[in-house]
């Protein structure tokens, strides 16, 4: 027993101490966690406030109160102000991707009652885009017809919100996105200290010595994810002190990022015992956790996305790291399992992780 | 115990004499009482139904050096990875210090293995490579035996540093330093001097000699026979999978003798070969490209078949040197 907690802590120091003089592995893989996280944040605020050109002949109250509801259409609209020229000019050179035109004597006709028609070029290039002035221009006009009470518009909105507090998109990707970072940065540390054991060949001296080879592995195992742990840290202080999203239950947060460090450390392990080489085994974390962001609920909860997809990844840890993570940060419960089932989720996918990493690991070594 | 070891230059070093795991077996060989290490018997290897050991039968004798000799794919790394438990093998009975194979884990404190690849930690210094295989076998007193061992190879001045800044053959010297930091009793080393300079060849012959006067025993696959020459007391050929042979690198030799080789024309070389062919004491006569090589026995004077040649023929030139392994092989 006395062995082999000496060739355990022997695994972890040499790990340590190995990591110690190669920062830029740990610098590298945090970069990549914290790209990640950048890439979320561009998700969130690309794709919205079209940056569109107003050319207003009116100038008149009416078409200011109609510029104001354009405006006030939920990230939709970038206006800019210009003259016909300009906007054209703008619009094929790809600098907008809409003119609104305000028609001379709008204010005068809406007074009276009378139809106005307002002339919208589109830029049709991204159908995305193009659906989205579509979906806005009509939000924005009825807005405006409620707001005047224009006769023919009777629409009434009653709001009942079922959290009582609102959510930033950015913030609410920034949660799955710490999530990621933890499999990146466990996982790819955890990959790459048992595939550089196959690399250097010095497997085989584990293997021939009278130590279980496992147990200087756990070792290093260990090592990687205590550096993850605090690798995570800047990752959690970026999302804090960069957008100001402050955990409401910080403890309930370390202890989901723990275990998902833990799980994804496994999952590094045994996918570097699986293909014994660093190189690919890095790359391979990295590429795994793009679709898993997607299965994560990053966009919204994943139940939305209809059940056969809500089914799928409840066979995968992130979707309940994830449920606890929203619940532990913003206060919001995206999963119907409880935090405290999600929890238990985890612990079993802890286990199984380990096991699986155990399996592998022997295999490789056997 | 203190020991003084004569080297080029006399060192003293404090050497630990290796726990003595065995006792028991032993058997008899040309009349001798020789004490087996590791025993061999009938043992085979096979992946698949391709065979890669072929019912080999050795003795390695206790405080010997012994050569697996044989070309690239002969089977040499594999039957040292039987021995160190790397492989098991599929036939047969394999007996190390006394125990039947498969080691357990006690058995492997007493064997210190050199693979074929440094397989040394390049960011860690050779002391932090030392101190973490030494966890791995549970050494008493670290830093000590660490000291003692890198004085024996000559490495107290590399103590700290690190691993990957160091030459190929200081690599090499580590890697042999680590294996026996425990103090086995049998020490594997695959391809001691591969791919190292020639100064650095002579170093480790120096250091595995060495370690075999403190009363270990080494046995060392290599593709060289000099190196077979300069550092082992028995030789086993291996070709194909098969044991050749089992006898002293002084008898592997003699099966070829000595060669000279001649340049000289295609023509000149058929005159030449009819006249020696007349000659006692030729063992074989080969067409090179620069004219022959001709192979004579060992206690023949190689002046005696120059004389004979020149009394006919015209050459370019010759020289006399010692068989390669290659030439050895084809006597076999």
């Amino acid at each position: 027993m006395k062995s082999a907690l000496i060739a355990f802590f022997s695994g972890a120091k040499a790990e340590f101490i190995q990591l110690k003089r190669s920062p830029f592995l740990i610098i590298l893989t945090i970069i990549q966690a914290i790209t990640f996280i950048f890439l979320v944040n561009f998700f969130g605020t690309t794709g919205a406030f079209a940056p569109t050109a107003l050319v207003d002949y009116d100038k008149g109250v009416y078409s200011k109160k109609f510029i104001q509801n354009l405006q006030d259409a939920h990230h939709s609209f970038d206006l800019k102000f210009m003259d016909t020229k300009s906007a054209t000019d703008a619009i094929n050179k790809g600098n907008v991707v809409a003119i609104i035109t305000i028609p001379k004597g709008f204010s005068e006709a809406i007074s009276q009652g009378k139809l106005q028609t307002i002339k919208v070029v589109v830029n049709n290039i991204d159908t995305d885009m193009t659906a989205d002035i579509k979906r806005a221009l009509p939000s924005a006009i009825t807005r405006f017809g409620q707001d005047l009470n224009l006769p023919g518009i009777h629409v009434e909105a009653k709001e009942s919100d079922l959290i009582n507090h609102d959510t930033g998109f950015i913030p609410y990707l920034m949660v799955s996105a710490l999530v990621l970072s933890a499999f990146i940065i466990s996982g790819i540390l955890g990959a790459v200290a048992v595939a550089q054991e196959f690399e250097l060949g010095t497997i085989l001296l584990l293997v021939s010595s009278p130590v279980r080879p496992l147990i200087p592995l756990l070792g290093r195992i260990m090592t990687t994810s205590v550096i993850s742990v605090f690798a995570m840290l800047v990752a959690v202080l970026i999302v804090v002190l960069g957008h100001g999203v402050y955990p409401v239950h910080p403890l309930e947060m370390f202890f989901a990022l723990l275990f998902c460090i833990i799980i994804f450390g496994c999952i590094g392990a045994a996918l570097g015992a699986a293909m014994k080489r660093t190189l690919p085994v890095a790359s391979l974390v990295f590429g795994i956790s793009l679709p898993l962001y997607l299965f994560s609920g990053a966009y919204e909860p994943e139940r939305f996305d209809g059940s056969a997809i809500w089914g799928i990844t409840h066979f995968f840890p992130i979707y309940y790291a994830v449920g606890i993570m929203e619940h532990a940060v913003l206060d919001l419960k995206v999963t119907p399992e409880s935090v405290f089932v999600n929890f238990l989720a985890l612990f079993g996918f802890a286990v199984l992780a380990l096991l699986t990493a155990g399996f592998f690991l022997r295999r490789a070594v056997s | 115990m203190v020991v003084r070891i004569p080297l080029e230059d006399v060192i003293l070093v404090r050497v630990q004499a290796p726990q003595q795991k065995f006792q028991r077996y032993q058997t008899f060989t040309s009349g001798n009482l020789m004490i087996s290490v590791i025993t061999f018997k009938n043992v085979s290897y096979k992946i698949g139904n391709k065979i890669i050991l072929d019912n080999i039968s050795l003795d390695i004798a206790k405080g010997s050096i012994t050569g697996i000799l044989g070309p690239n794919g002969a089977g040499k790394t594999t039957l040292l990875s039987l021995i160190n438990g790397l492989h098991a093998h599929t036939a047969g009975v394999i007996t190390v210090l006394d125990e039947k194979l498969p080691l357990n884990p006690n058995l492997r404190k007493h064997i210190g293995v050199v693979l074929q690849e440094n397989a040394l930690y390049e960011e860690l210094t050779t002391f932090e490579n030392l101190e973490f295989s030494a966890s791995l076998y549970d050494v008493k007193n670290v830093k000590e035996r660490i000291d003692n061992v890198l004085t024996l190879l000559k490495l107290s001045d590399r103590k700290n540093q690190i691993v990957r800044t160091l030459s190929g053959g200081l690599k090499r010297r580590v890697a042999i330093a680590r294996s026996f930091i425990h103090d086995p009793e049998l020490l594997i080393v695959d391809e001691p001097t591969l791919g190292v300079d020639a100064e650095t060849r002579h170093a480790i012959w120096s250091h595995l000699k060495l370690l075999k006067s403190s009363g270990r025993t080494i046995i060392v696959a290599t593709n060289y026979l000099d190196e077979a020459q300069a550092l082992c007391d028995t030789v086993a050929v291996l070709k194909s999978g098969k044991l050749q042979v089992v006898e002293t690198p002084e008898e592997l030799l003699s099966r070829t003798g000595i060669c000279i080789d001649v340049a000289c024309s295609e023509q000149t070389g058929k005159a030449v070969s009819a006249a020696i062919k007349k000659t006692k004491n030729i063992v074989r006569i080969d067409k090179t490209s620069s004219g022959l090589s001709i192979f004579i026995k060992s206690k023949t004077a190689p002046k005696d078949i120059i004389d004979t040649i020149l009394q006919d023929s015209t050459v370019e030139g010759f020289k006399t040197r010692a068989p390669d392994l290659a030439e050895v092989f084809k006597t076999l």
